[in-house]
């Protein structure tokens, strides 16, 4: 396979997944790209690290007292997965269904709600809307809990219509109240009892409870409702048939993909008044969508063997959001099989940096781009991958120093070590200006003198230092 | 779990009361993991609390089963008397407490009030060396049986930790060990080991030869998930906490199913005392159905004791007092379920 | 006093957890307080008098001196409509001053915006903690967040000088060559030389700084040192950010509220000792608040979750005081058990913007409240 193959394998693992080690492109360059977007559209046995091994030794992933309980799980699972796309997948239909923290005030449901989107991750996009609105913590995270017959509380209507499926401009204020009448009487068990808890914060007196869907039939307003140009007595399936038929639809969720796998669209705010960057990819998209019922794996397929996403003027111009970056890094690291008491620094690195997984900012979830890079968000992305990268201990280091050893038994010039630490952290491409500055940097420490296939302390030391300093790179920010 | 398998056994514990409630600190439990009782009543219940809580969340608890609070001791830290992750507790013949760290590597030992003696343990894989130690347990000879999960064995010291024996080592056939997690002795002093990553109990003499095996993978009657903790009476009969299924079950001396418990919790004096304080929430707890009719994310019973209160959530630890009364430790619901003999 | 505006500066310190307002400004000459308060209470022999009513708790001495020395205002009985027990949700309200929804930007976050709109200044604002908290988040505005100001800064982690000063430089040409790309990279670029430039400042402060105040080797003191450093720096810094914890005394209060307490005031006094030492008392306001109070009545061990809690305001232009009502203890006056709030807690945002920072109060509040007025009013502008 030619380096440019490999080029472009690198760039849809670091879309589809967190990016790959050398050898995993190496691996999957075998079978070629269209084999490679196939095995990772492949999603039906995810294998990740076990459930119990977590719940053993962090229990309070499993049962989640805590405000940001179930987020550590959630990254041994994105940096262990075989199924890296089903995780992206994940942070997709987190970062549009932004559900957080702040209101919810229980970490179960939250995490329910992720386990929920991965489990309908790349079905139908009405099953999910279904389950969406049946979601415990989506509920109460747009207080359709207190939508009632006869007295309707609009939140969970509009965003429906606004943020999840169709975007603004494509319905009416009328829908909005249609849809939320539809949508009365969906609410959670022992909504009073989990409502007082959760305004207390109150874990007594047996800890956190989970919430459960519950349709009060008693509170739904059956009566006529027009919706879209439809009538009829609809409950909240009808509406989200009514909402997955429309164009707009499919244009808002097309959009929505290529943003967060091609390249960054506007903020959603203003999409209604300008246009996509690339409008005919979205029209590809929105067909696959009608031509598949809905099918987002079928949208993902289209969008990974198209030109627009191969195409090198789209490579690097996304932003690493954290949560990709300390996967990215940690996978990298091949240091992460096992539960750690130290998870949860690194977890918080996250942070931050500027990412609360399950507590966006806003209903409007995480603003991303090239607003997840201040002055204190990047000293803390780059001090943290050129920490991490920077062990020469991890299992990932060392794969890198064999690679050394193995290439050449004797001399490693500057220009040799930069270009193999490149390589070996996925086949990453940077400016040529970085690379001349990072041989002057290599440099600094003469050439690296192997002793058999082994490295001195010094010579040790030498790799460390160029791969910190790539990893503090702007490309290094950038998928 | 289906109605089919309930009929089948027989009924041999009963409900008795729930010990304890959730609290951070103080009066209380977060994350029990591990418990142990002294010959006076009194029980040691070890706290692990999570790395994102605040250090003084770990700790061991003293408390009775009839809801009398002894204070606590220990805290989170690597100083002495401190943990990080705490799991395993244990008493000697002499009372002192026993506490054993899966991320320090080592066992600290405290006076039955809970003053800090001394800690021994060394990280590694050889000999007398430990690799997150878990379950404790005392031999005939008060030597200190420890559960060392990582390196898939189970290794004998004095009770000053110098080492004496060890056996297991990892697979998954006979006399082989995955992350073992409790254990117990008899009264010949044979060892019975949760082999929670086999799926099994394992029972071996006191010299570590393998004798005979319980269960073996899934939900059906006398089938493990993980099981993580595992207590003998004086008559043979074996009581595992069947974690990874959320329930605990009874086998006779032959290994025979006789029981399972899924757990019956009711309020304990500390959870009156709270809602008694707290009557707003006492009254919406009232009028909510705690025990709701709903289906369960792939029909686990780890979330349906997630949304069922009273049934057993993490039951990590197995006690029996002198009176043949059985203590679940759960350390999702931070309390203990006592039950006891029917005849 | 009557520094001009531009050269006050702002210091928020948050008691994170609930911090019990009953037994912090304790109502010793009220009856119902013993009342409610069988266990879990401060005797009227060990108050700390403020006058026949009120008094401090026995472990704020430094604070009741300068309470003796009128640069204390006491706000009593702060909250907001419909109080939420809950942490999360109610430091979130705080920190927004949006009780309603979820907010999109803190009330800090939009002070900085409002003192240096064009983003001038990367070091307005400085958190001491890991992570930013919300109220100081805001679109376009950066802070820096600093964990300890001697390390702070880009690859902490090479520790040999010679091996990190090469790294340094050749990360500065990097990010200098950066910037002639997309607009990706330049905004990459420029933000990286940014960060260098704002770590080296901030580095410096400790080097410049001297004092003869000990602080003590707490959490709470070593960051009230860190901000005394920083602000006799002079690096244009105006908003400080703190925080001690936790106050979520549901069991052994006494003995850890008293901790907290002291470890807080002593904090706050060796804080303001050394702001005398270098002339600055009057150029600084100290804010204190919780998230919430709690329960009137005691569990026996500690106190559960309430409302209405207690703010302080210190500093040399404040104007000493009691400010707000003492919430009445009588039961048919209790909010769900708790204490009943009177002063909104967005009167003292508004206060601060307006009087003590020259800042927008309405944009920085989120709308318009009732001003209070512990401090004194100055000609600056």
């Amino acid at each position: 396979m030619s380096n440019q193959d490999i080029q472009l394998l690198a760039h849809l693992m670091r879309r589809a997944g967190f990016g790959a080690t050398r050898e995993e492109l190496a691996e999957r360059s075998r079978d070629g790209y269209e084999a490679t977007v196939s095995r990772l559209l492949d999603t039906s046995n995810p294998v990740s690290m076990s459930e119990h091994l977590i719940r053993r030794f962090h229990p309070d992933e499993s049962s989640m007292l805590l405000g940001s309980s179930g987020i550590d799980a959630w990254l041994y699972r994105m940096t262990t997965t075989n199924a890296p796309l089903l995780e992206k997948m994940g942070l997709f239909w987190h970062g549009i269904f932004a559900t957080g923290y702040a209101k919810v005030i229980n970490a179960k449901p939250l995490s329910d709600q992720i386990r929920m989107f991965k489990r309908y991750a790349m079905g139908s996009f009405r099953t999910l809307l279904l389950e969406l609105s049946k979601d415990p913590a989506m509920i109460i995270w747009l207080d359709n809990q207190q939508n009632h017959k006869g007295a309707i509380n609009e939140n969970f209507g509009r965003e429906l219509l606004e943020l999840f499926s169709m975007g603004v401009g494509n319905f009416t204020e009328n829908d909005v109240k249609e849809c939320a009448r539809a949508f009365t009487g969906w609410t959670i068990g022992n909504r009073e009892y989990m409502e007082l808890r959760s305004s207390r914060d109150s874990d007594w007196p047996y800890g956190r409870i989970s919430w459960h869907f519950e349709y009060r039939p008693e509170d739904h307003d059956d009566g006529e409702k027009e919706f879209l140009g439809q009538t009829g007595n609809f409950n909240g399936e009808d509406i989200v048939d009514i909402i997955c038929r429309q164009p707009a639809t499919a244009r808002f969720i097309s959009r929505h993909l290529y943003h967060f796998f091609v390249a960054d669209e506007p903020p959603v705010p203003q999409w209604p008044y300008q246009p996509p960057r690339d409008p005919e990819a979205i029209e590809t998209l929105s067909q696959s969508y009608f031509d598949s019922n809905y099918d987002i794996r079928s949208m993902l397929r289209t969008l990974f063997n198209s030109d627009f996403f191969k195409s090198q003027s789209c490579w690097h111009e996304k932003v690493k959001s954290p949560a990709e970056l300390v996967t990215g890094v940690l996978r990298l690291t091949e240091d992460f099989e096992r539960p750690r008491y130290e998870t949860v620094a690194k977890r918080l690195r996250m942070e931050f940096m500027g990412q609360r997984l399950s507590n966006p900012p806003s209903v409007e979830g995480y603003d991303g781009g090239l607003t997840w890079i201040d002055t204190g968000a990047l000293v803390e992305r780059m001090n943290f991958a050129s920490e991490e990268l920077g062990n020469t201990m991890t299992p990932g280091s060392q794969a890198l120093i064999r690679r050394l050893a193995a290439d050449n038994g004797g001399t490693v010039t500057p220009e040799r070590l930069v270009d193999v630490c490149l390589d070996h952290l996925g086949a990453l491409s940077v400016q040529e200006e970085t690379r001349s500055r990072l041989v002057e940097y290599a440099a600094e420490g003469g050439d690296i003198q192997m002793d058999g296939h082994t490295l001195g302390e010094k010579a040790r030391q030498s790799v460390a230092g160029v791969v910190q300093l790539i990893a503090a790179t702007p490309e290094f920010q950038r998928a | 779990m289906s109605a089919s398998n309930l009929q089948e056994q027989t009924q041999f514990l009963k409900y008795s009361r729930t010990v304890g409630m959730t609290t951070m600190r103080g009066r209380g439990f977060y994350y029990p993991v591990d418990s142990a009782m002294a010959r006076d009543g009194r029980i040691y219940v070890v706290n692990r609390s999570s790395e994102r809580a605040p250090a003084d969340t770990v700790r061991v608890t003293m408390l009775n089963m009839d809801g009398e609070y002894f204070g606590v001791f220990g805290a989170g830290g690597d100083g002495d008397g401190e943990f990080l992750w705490p799991s395993g507790i244990a008493l000697d013949g002499d009372g002192r407490v026993y506490v054993s760290d899966e991320h320090l590597h080592r066992i600290t030992v405290f006076t039955a009030s809970g003053d800090f003696v001394f800690s021994w343990g060394a990280h590694g894989s050889g000999e007398g060396e430990l690799d997150s130690p878990s379950g404790l347990a005392f031999d005939l000879d008060d030597n200190i049986l420890v559960s060392d999960a990582r390196n898939h064995r189970v290794q004998r010291f004095t009770k000053n930790g110098v080492f004496l024996s060890a056996f297991g080592g990892a697979g998954s056939g006979e006399g082989e060990l995955d992350m073992p997690w409790g254990l117990t002795t008899n009264a010949d002093g044979d060892v019975f080991v949760a082999d929670w990553g086999n799926d099994r109990v394992q029972r071996f003499s006191s010299k570590g030869r393998f004798i005979s095996q319980y269960g073996g993978s899934g939900r059906g009657d006398g089938q493990f998930l993980k099981p993580a903790s595992v207590a003998v009476d004086t008559k043979g009969y074996v009581y595992v906490a069947d974690w990874g299924n959320e329930r605990v079950q009874v086998l006779d001396a032959d290994g025979r199913f006789m029981q399972q418990l899924r757990g019956e919790a009711t309020h304990s004096k500390w959870a009156e005392d709270f809602l008694g304080i707290n009557v707003e929430e006492a009254d919406a707890r009232a009028r909510a159905n705690l025990e709701p009719d709903i289906e369960f994310f792939n029909d686990d019973p780890h979330e349906q004791s997630s949304h069922i209160e009273k049934l057993f959530w993490g039951p990590s630890s197995v006690i029996l007092d002198p009176q043949g009364r059985l203590y679940v430790t759960e350390t999702h619901r931070h309390r203990l379920q006592v039950y006891q003999r029917v005849d | 006093m009557a520094s001009a505006k531009s050269d006050r500066s702002l210091v928020v310190l948050q008691l994170s957890g609930g911090n019990d307002a009953l037994n912090t400004v304790v109502p010793y000459g009220n009856g119902l307080y013993y009342d409610w308060r069988p266990d879990v209470r401060i005797e009227q022999d060990k108050v700390l008098k403020l006058d026949d009513q009120l008094g401090f708790n026995p472990s704020m001495a430094p604070i009741k001196e300068l309470w003796d020395e009128g640069n204390v205002a006491v706000i009593n009985g702060v909250g907001y409509p419909s109080p939420n027990r809950s942490h999360f949700r109610s430091m979130d309200i705080w920190h927004t001053a949006e009780p309603d929804g979820i907010g999109d930007s803190g009330w800090l976050g939009r002070t900085i915006r409002e003192l240096d709109p064009k983003a001038e200044n990367p070091l307005i604002g400085v958190n001491f903690g890991r992570g930013l908290p919300r109220a100081l988040s805001c679109k376009g505005v950066s802070v820096a967040s600093v964990g300890d100001l001697e390390t702070y800064g880009l690859l902490p982690d090479i520790k040999e000088q010679n091996a990190r000063d090469l790294a340094l430089k050749a990360f500065s040409q990097i990010y200098g060559s950066a910037m002639a790309h997309d607009t990706i990279s330049e905004f990459i670029g420029q933000t990286g030389i940014d960060a260098l430039r704002g770590a080296d400042i901030l580095r410096t402060a400790p080097r410049k700084y001297s004092s003869s105040v000990e602080y003590a080797d707490t959490p709470i003191a070593q960051s009230m040192k860190s901000i005394a450093q920083v602000m006799t720096a002079d690096l244009g810094t105006r908003i400080y950010y703190a925080q001690n914890g936790s106050f979520d005394t549901h069991a052994a209060e006494l003995e850890t509220h008293a901790k907290l307490w002291s470890d807080t005031s002593n904090a706050l006094g060796d804080f303001m000792d050394d702001m005398k030492e270098h002339d600055m008392e009057d150029d600084v306001l100290i804010l204190v608040f919780s998230e919430f109070g709690r329960r009137i009545r005691d569990n026996s061990a500690g106190t559960d979750h309430g409302s209405g809690g207690v703010s302080f305001a210190i500093g040399g232009s404040v104007n000493g005081g009691l400010y707000g009502e003492y919430p009445s203890l009588e039961e048919r006056d209790h909010l769900e058990g708790d204490l009943h709030f009177n002063t909104d807690f967005r009167s003292i945002y508004s206060t601060i913007a307006e009087r003590w920072l020259g800042a927008d109060p309405v944009s920085v509040a989120n709308g318009q409240y009732d001003q209070l007025d512990f401090i004194f009013e100055t000609n600056g502008s």
